[in-house]
């Protein structure tokens, strides 16, 4: 059993263990691609990056969004999630190095559980914003004694 | 050619989705995530939930593979699929998403601005499980820059 998570254990403020990702490489692009159903030929073919405008192959947009999942739900257990948002700020290429980072921006007592609200980013290996988020879990106040 | 202020608060698409303990499992493997929760079904059932569950970005699969894919969606806003980005996107979880559930989406177009560089619509999908009850909303914005 995972030990479990209480509310005061995230206090305001904390920075929250950040999450390093491998390099993205096209073999992940495609097997997102096939996981997610997103077929667009932005992510796998070159060419169609050169016509978009790109320069070439980018990274799915949900697969960034997907690493910062990773990582709120290592922060907080899945079944205290109830929001998770993003705004994508920039395009991911291939090579690039995501490391999510987080912190708790707000801790409030509501019908007698614990919500707490955080942020986070996703940015590559030279520091460059790819997306930023927000999440709200609630968490117990006390153990469940398991 | 549909004026697009006639598709705002218009049903987009409606589609319905079967979840697979097997396509959860790929979406896992795709993203890179090793939580045993959405691979172990002892490991989950362990940690109280019913069987392994859904990772917090699923959504976008329900929605591709449901058949509310990008061509389609393109297609239904009358998109540039070039000129199509993905600008925000917010989950928000009622209750877990497991293999076995069968689950009803309804895809709504909610407000469609132009900004003047470009074209902002905001789509809010909600989805049901085979009870009726809401177990996730989506509300993602897409941009169309001219």
């Amino acid at each position: 059993m995972a030990k479990e998570i209480l509310f005061a254990d995230l206090a305001q403020a904390d920075t929250l263990p950040p999450l390093s990702k491998p390099p993205i490489d096209r073999a992940q692009l495609v097997r997102y691609a096939g996981a997610s159903g997103d077929f667009n030929p932005l992510h796998y073919a070159d060419e169609i990056g050169h016509l978009a405008g790109t320069g070439g192959v980018i990274a799915h947009g949900m697969l960034i969004m997907a690493f910062a999942g990773q990582a709120v739900t290592q922060w907080v257990p899945n079944r205290c999630l109830r929001r998770f948002a993003v705004r994508f700020v920039d395009i991911t290429r291939l090579g690039d190095q995501i490391t999510v980072s987080g912190r708790i921006t707000e801790t409030r007592l509501e019908n007698g559980t614990g919500v707490v609200v955080g942020e986070m980013t996703a940015a590559d290996q030279q520091g460059s914003i790819k997306l930023k988020g927000t999440f709200e879990a609630t968490l117990p106040l006390q153990g469940a004694g398991l | 050619m549909t004026n697009r202020n006639e598709l705002v608060n218009t049903e987009l698409a409606h589609y319905t989705f079967t979840v697979e303990r097997g396509k959860i499992r790929e979406m896992a493997l795709a993203i890179g995530d090793d939580n045993p929760l959405y691979t172990n079904p002892d490991y989950a059932r362990e940690q109280g939930y019913r069987d392994v569950i859904a990772p917090p970005t699923f959504g976008i699969c329900i929605d591709l593979w449901g058949g509310h894919d990008f061509t389609a969606l393109c297609k239904k806003l009358q998109l540039n699929p070039l000129k199509v980005l993905h600008g925000e996107q917010e989950y928000r979880y009622y209750d877990d998403i497991c293999p076995g559930d069968q689950l009803e989406a309804v895809c709504r177009l909610k407000n469609y601005i132009d900004k003047g560089k470009m074209y902002l619509f905001c789509l809010e999908t909600e989805y049901r499980d085979q009870a009726g009850k809401t177990v996730l909303v989506s509300r993602c914005n897409i941009i169309e820059r001219k």
